[in-house]
């Protein structure tokens, strides 16, 4: 009943765009295309789970471990700058890397000129 | 462009941006922020230089050089700072298992390898986003 529905509302709306406000056809695919993707996005993000519960499937041992033992383990108060340069550290040193490759370049392009 | 409020304004106002920068790094294991945050506010205070006075006063700040040195120090610290923990004795890039001096938690000096990786990545970033900046305004001359 629900889908008879929508699909005569779609219908609808296709012909009334079409011949009325005089849309061209090639509009109307780009324009269903990204409705379709609004609606594949809003519904993934209906479907994640709450910010902060208990129950995510992100909050495991390992963020309870860092959450518990970060202090003692690392010596940081920061449990952010604990994970990012003491259990993370090597993920740091390739985005320092990535600085570092980017200005090389910057700085091998302009200084050619 | 030179104008004498934004030149006034700036005097005043650079030298607390600066030590906000590196107050923020040397609180990175802390408080809120860290190593690449400090360090943007650093460079920033360093454009600010630049675009306030002109771009001969900005470079004498930082010239071409140490730019390029501080940038590769800061590189090289990162690595150097996790070889010494295999020489420690510890696995690469590790803390306190390589036996870095700890400190009291929550002090100033404290928490071994990540003041130091910190204050090195700080560096870095700093004259990163100067060297972006004095580079791409020169390229326009």
């Amino acid at each position: 009943m629900l889908y008879a529905l929508a699909a005569i509302f779609i219908i609808i709306l296709t012909l009334f765009l079409r011949f009325i406000m005089g849309v061209d056809s090639r509009t109307l695919v780009t324009l269903y295309l990204l409705g379709f993707i609004i609606f594949l996005l809003s519904f993934t993000v209906a479907e994640m789970p709450t910010f902060g519960s208990l129950d995510n499937p992100a909050f495991n041992e390992v963020p309870r471990r860092y959450l518990e033992q970060g202090v003692e383990e690392t010596g940081a108060v920061n449990i952010i700058s604990s994970v990012i340069i003491d259990y993370r550290a090597f993920d740091t040193l390739g985005e320092a890397t990535v600085l570092f490759v980017a200005i090389a370049a910057v700085v091998a392009t302009l200084r050619s000129h | 462009m030179e104008d004498q409020i934004t030149r006034i304004t700036s005097r005043l106002v650079v030298p607390f941006i600066q030590v906000y920068g590196i107050y923020i790094i040397l609180h990175g294991h802390l408080s809120p922020g860290g190593s690449f945050s400090g360090g943007a506010i650093f460079g920033a205070s360093l454009v600010l230089v630049a675009l306030s006075f002109n771009l001969e006063a900005g470079s004498k700040q930082i010239p071409h050089n140490a730019a390029s040195v501080l940038e590769s120090g800061g590189a090289l610290g990162y690595l150097i700072t996790g070889l010494v923990a295999i020489a420690l004795g510890g696995y690469y890039l590790s803390n306190k298992a390589a036996g870095f001096p700890m400190g009291e938690a929550g002090s100033l000096f404290s928490a071994g390898a990540i003041f130091i990786i910190t204050l090195f990545v700080g560096i870095k970033v700093a004259s990163t986003i100067a060297t972006l900046f004095y580079y791409i305004i020169e390229g326009e001359k």
